[in-house]
């Protein structure tokens, strides 16, 4: 895998922090230095008392200069709080995105037990030597700069998308707005429709409008449907179909999407016949028409009985119409109805202002459902209990608000997460900012949450606050893809998408084109580097930027090599066992010394081969500490994670090992002490099984469960059962979990085999008999003959007849 | 944040407790102090984050000329020609006033009570209201939730003898993303208590409940 730029030996600095006496009074500086230096990967090697200080970062600074280092393992403390110092600080010295290790000796090493300086000392080397190994295999990528091509493009016909395509103009991009008609005037005669109620917001809305409408910044694009959204950020391309039946393309920079929610009337409950009673959107209706009302009007707020819960939305418009009445007649009644349960959404000007208008507010006790009679609508006070009735001339009911089809088919076409019965907002992705990009499309308007005008027009303003954010950076060549993304390799990829089912940020999508096949690509601002889809892919299409499976296997196999029999290594996840890991060191608790720790960023982008590495290279166990169950942060990770643990129990057993020797653990940042008992636990475990016995059999599975892994059909039937992003159940709690595992188990015991009888093969280097293959595998012939037959059949391998007896070699 | 210019910096000589010390412009004293092996205690410092003086136990002597006075360290620009005393009778004296208000704060704090101990200082002449209380407010968290982590889930609430480290509305935070950041850096033990309160359930945000 190594690259013309990697073949430059790599300069690894290795920087010893005393960290005041928390390190150097725990273990002997000396000593490890001298370890270190031994290490022939590493190039320099220094005890800093603070590198992460001003004074310490000058000599560090210096010593990357002076010695030419492009690689630096800091042995500190937490890399999840020092490393972006680090990182800040030493861009200027030339150290770019993962070109900085941090590795926690304070809190995995000098705290975590009472050993002796000098044992620590090697216990550190060996973790510092896998992390240089790890820098070591890294082939070391700029920054990723990302462009903001061509205009902002605002779909949806959301209101809000004006008060977007408004602070856009005002920051001088250019915008194209998607809208159902350039009439301002037809725009403002249907705003009711979704925002009952918001008159008096009227005037102001037009301005914007217009300014918007004549702003040489803006294009419209009138009458046409959203078909397609495809390319990365700064660079989408959009595609409308006309109403003539074409297609037209536009490329935009960003997207917004405005999308309104969709009100319609109560139907046939409450008596609704859309005259006399009628709900907000239909009575707005009938003002335009007919003018205000001179009648005795009862506004009943009655989403609690609809189960909606808007009463407060409801009862402001409730308001807001009551008021445009009172101010257009003297004559008219106007009364409002809700239940007590809802807290009054007016501010104490305005129930002043309510008083003085004579707009009467009624509160009811919900538990008495008022009931609506002809002319009548009964109502009991909580504090009288005794029913009482109120007259109408127009009763008017709250509206139900849901998803329209317009807005479902856009949120569709733009991938937003739909869910029935429920609206689009949802909570951010529980990772870093510096995670992810920028969030993909925006999304403005009440359809994300029922909501005001008001707050619809902010929204727009907030999204696109966002976007001019983005597109500043970018103008002034500052805007950059996050460090840890996920790249695909077109030429291997085949276009399959498990990579894009698994994939839970979104970040995943076909390369623009017809036809199948069609290699995938991620979006850099998108993807938050979570890495299970590498992890997952069947043809090793995907990498992982800057921590590769050829770093992680090398960080896996050195440490692996340096550990004694009794030492066990395990990896952690930053967000669960290895934040865990660290409060332990710094709330003094002792846990077993023969365990290494490796800080992951998700468990789930550990890859089955780099576990079937570790077991090949020497590990007589391995312990993955990730979050609590259903608490991953990269959604199902850590599930994948325990899928792939169930693929190397079984091929242990195939190797005759015990399947224990491999485990999952979750532990919660927040409890310590939960950390420390696991690794004990597994210890133990560790202890009673003893090493595994190294003799040719051994190693010769082994090397068969190693290749197992890469092998693309297994991988496949792995990645099947793999639990997608949105699904409700455990892998195991599904209805064919059992039919699963078992077929998994058949793939698995068939691969196993071909993959050791290709060893053989490989390793004979001539033409082999099956009878030699079986007796150098120890399997049953027939079996051997059975594989070997199927492998000749599918051209794995090829079958030459000499004296009438078949032979084998590989092709 | 100018220290990448090194080149052109002057070399500032000063002395503490004696010993003749050099350091850059722009370095704290509480940098230089300990990167050559001088002990200062500290709470609410963090290598990581930008120094805010909050805690008060960084103390130290200053002397110039003929005059001298007491500083916190992680906030005091070195100078040329400064007597710096780390350890001196004043700095002991106000260091152990420090101490005792801590303690009244956050009398539950075994890190306090430890530091406390190391000063000789056992219990303290100010009242405690909370005998549970472990924070001291010195806002670390906050500081490391806004320059490390970057969300702001976490900021002071209210003021004066009711000011306390919450989320918007004491609900647990959608902005949080439960990196722990808070309780790792969290100088008193106080935030491992509530980060609960801070991330809410988390099941319920990640997987199918979340954005995309």
């Amino acid at each position: 895998m190594k690259d013309s730029i990697n073949e430059k030996k790599a300069r690894i600095g290795v920087f010893l922090c005393e960290c005041g006496n928390k390190i150097a009074s725990k273990i002997d500086l000396n000593a490890l230095e001298n370890h270190v230096k031994n290490d022939p990967m590493v190039t320099y090697v220094e005890i800093n008392p603070y590198p992460c200080s001003a004074p310490g970062l000058k000599a560090v600074r210096k010593a990357v200069e002076d010695k030419k280092l492009d690689r630096i393992v800091v042995a500190g403390c937490e890399s999840r709080i020092i490393l972006k110092k680090f990182e800040r600080e030493l861009l200027d010295s030339g150290l770019e995105q993962g070109q900085i290790a941090v590795v926690n000796l304070r809190d995995h090493v000098a705290q975590a037990s009472d050993g002796e300086p000098e044992e620590l000392a090697v216990k550190a080397a060996k973790l510092i030597g896998s992390w240089a190994a790890g820098l070591e295999a890294l082939t070391p990528m700029p920054r990723q700069k990302v462009e903001m091509n061509g205009p902002v493009m605002i779909v949806g016909g959301g209101i809000a998308g004006y008060s977007a395509a408004h602070e856009l103009i005002r920051h001088q991009i250019d915008v194209r707005i998607a809208v159902d008609t350039e009439d301002i005037e037809d725009e403002i005669r249907t705003v009711h429709e979704f925002y009952p109620g918001e008159r008096h917001y009227h005037r102001h809305l037009r301005k914007i409008m217009q300014e918007v409408m004549e702003s040489p910044y803006v294009e419209r694009i009138t009458g046409c449907d959203l078909k397609k959204v495809m390319g990365p950020v700064g660079d989408y391309s959009v595609a409308f179909s006309t109403q003539y039946g074409q297609t037209q393309q536009y490329n935009a920079s960003a997207i917004i999407a405005a999308l309104d929610t969709h009100m319609v009337n109560q139907g046939d409950n409450y008596g609704h016949d859309g005259e006399r009673i009628l709900c907000h959107t239909e009575l707005e209706e009938y003002i335009w028409l007919h003018g205000p009302l001179h009648e005795n009007l009862v506004f009943w707020v009655n989403d609690l009985e609809n189960d909606q819960p808007w009463a407060h939305l409801s009862a402001r418009s409730a308001w807001n119409m009551a008021r445009y009445i009172r101010e257009h007649s003297g004559l008219a009644q106007l009364t409002i109805l809700y239940n007590d349960r809802i807290q009054l959404p007016l501010s104490a000007t305005e129930r002043a202002k309510s008083r003085q208008m004579g707009i009467k507010w009624i509160p009811y006790d919900g538990s008495v459902r008022p009931t609506v009679l002809a002319g009548y609508i009964t109502y009991t006070r909580r504090d009288v209990q005794i029913e009482e009735e109120l007259n109408w001339d127009r009763l008017v009911l709250s509206p139900v608000r849901g998803i329209g089809v317009e807005v479902l088919k856009v949120a569709e076409i733009l991938g937003y997460d739909i869910v029935e019965g429920r609206f689009l907002e949802r909570n951010p992705q529980m990772v870093r900012p510096e995670q992810v990009g920028q969030e993909e499309k925006l999304l403005a308007g009440s359809a994300r949450r029922p909501c005001d005008l008001q707050e619809s027009l902010r929204q727009g303003r907030r999204a696109a606050s966002k976007v001019v954010e983005m597109v500043e950076k970018a103008r002034a060549g500052q805007l950059y893809a996050p460090k840890v993304i996920v790249t695909v390799d077109e030429s291997k990829c085949t276009g399959c998408g498990l990579c894009k089912e698994i994939c839970d940020c979104g970040g995943i999508e076909p390369v623009e084109g017809a036809g199948g096949g069609i290699p995938r690509r991620v979006d850099p601002m998108v993807c938050t580097g979570g890495g299970t889809c590498a992890a997952a892919c069947p043809y090793n299409a995907l990498t992982l930027q800057t921590n590769t499976f050829g770093q992680m296997e090398a960080r896996t196999a050195t440490l692996v090599r340096q550990l004694k029999s009794n030492e066990v290594m395990g990896f952690a996840c930053n967000w669960g066992g290895a934040a865990a890991a660290d409060l332990a060191g710094l709330r003094g608790l002792k846990s077993d010394p023969g365990f290494y720790l490796l800080p992951i960023s998700c468990i789930g982008q550990l890859d089955p081969r780099v576990m079937g590495r570790a077991f090949l290279e020497g590990a007589n166990g391995l312990l993955l500490i990730g979050c609590p169950p259903e608490q991953c942060h990269h959604s199902y990770g850590l599930d994948h994670t325990w899928s792939r643990v169930n693929v190397i129990k079984k091929l242990l057993s195939l190797c005759g090992l015990e399947r224990e020797r491999i485990a999952m653990a979750h532990a919660d940042l927040n409890d310590p002490k939960h950390y420390v008992r696991i690794v004990d636990i597994f210890m133990a475990t560790m202890e009673r099984l003893g090493p595994i016995r190294r003799d040719t059999t051994t190693k010769e599975r082994l090397q068969g469960l190693y290749e197992t892994l890469q092998n693309p059909r297994m991988r496949w039937v792995l990645g099947a059962g793999l639990r997608r992003p949105r699904e409700e159940t455990y892998p195991g709690d599904q209805r064919n979990a059992l039919a699963y595992d078992e077929t998994l188990s058949d793939v698995l015991t068939e691969e196993f085999l071909r993959a050791r009888v290709l060893n053989i093969l490989r390793g004979a280097g001539e033409i082999v008999r099956g009878n030699i293959v079986a007796n150098a595998l120890g399997e049953d012939k027939s079996q051997v003959a059975q594989c070997l037959a199927g492998m000749v059949k599918e051209g794995l391998i090829h079958r030459i007849y000499k004296d009438r007896t078949p032979y084998y070699n590989i092709g | 944040m100018s220290k990448n210019s090194i080149k052109e910096k002057n070399i500032i000589g000063f002395t503490i407790n004696g010993q003749a010390v050099e350091a850059e412009e722009g370095w704290t004293v509480l940098e230089t102090a300990r990167y050559n092996g001088f002990h200062i205690p500290t709470l609410c410092y963090h290598e990581a984050i930008e120094p805010s003086g909050a805690c008060r136990l960084c103390v130290v002597e200053v002397r110039e000329g003929d005059w001298s006075k007491v500083v916190i360290s992680c906030m005091y620009p070195v100078k040329e020609g400064i007597e710096i005393l780390t350890d001196s009778p004043r700095v002991h004296n106000v260091r152990r006033w420090v101490l005792e208000m801590l303690l009244a704060e956050c009398p539950a704090s075994k890190e306090i009570q430890a530091l406390a101990a190391e000063y000789g200082v056992s219990s303290s002449r100010f009242a405690s209201v909370d005998k549970e209380n472990q924070c001291m407010l010195c806002g670390l968290c906050v500081r490391v939730c806004n320059e490390i982590v970057g969300v702001n889930a976490i900021s002071f609430a209210s003021r004066g003898t009711s000011k306390e480290i919450a989320t918007p509305y004491k609900v647990p935070s959608t902005a949080c993303v439960a990196c722990g950041s808070c309780v790792t850096v969290c100088p008193t033990g106080a935030m491992q208590a509530r980060l609960d309160q801070v991330r809410g359930d988390i099941s319920q945000r990640t997987g199918h409940g979340h954005a995309h």
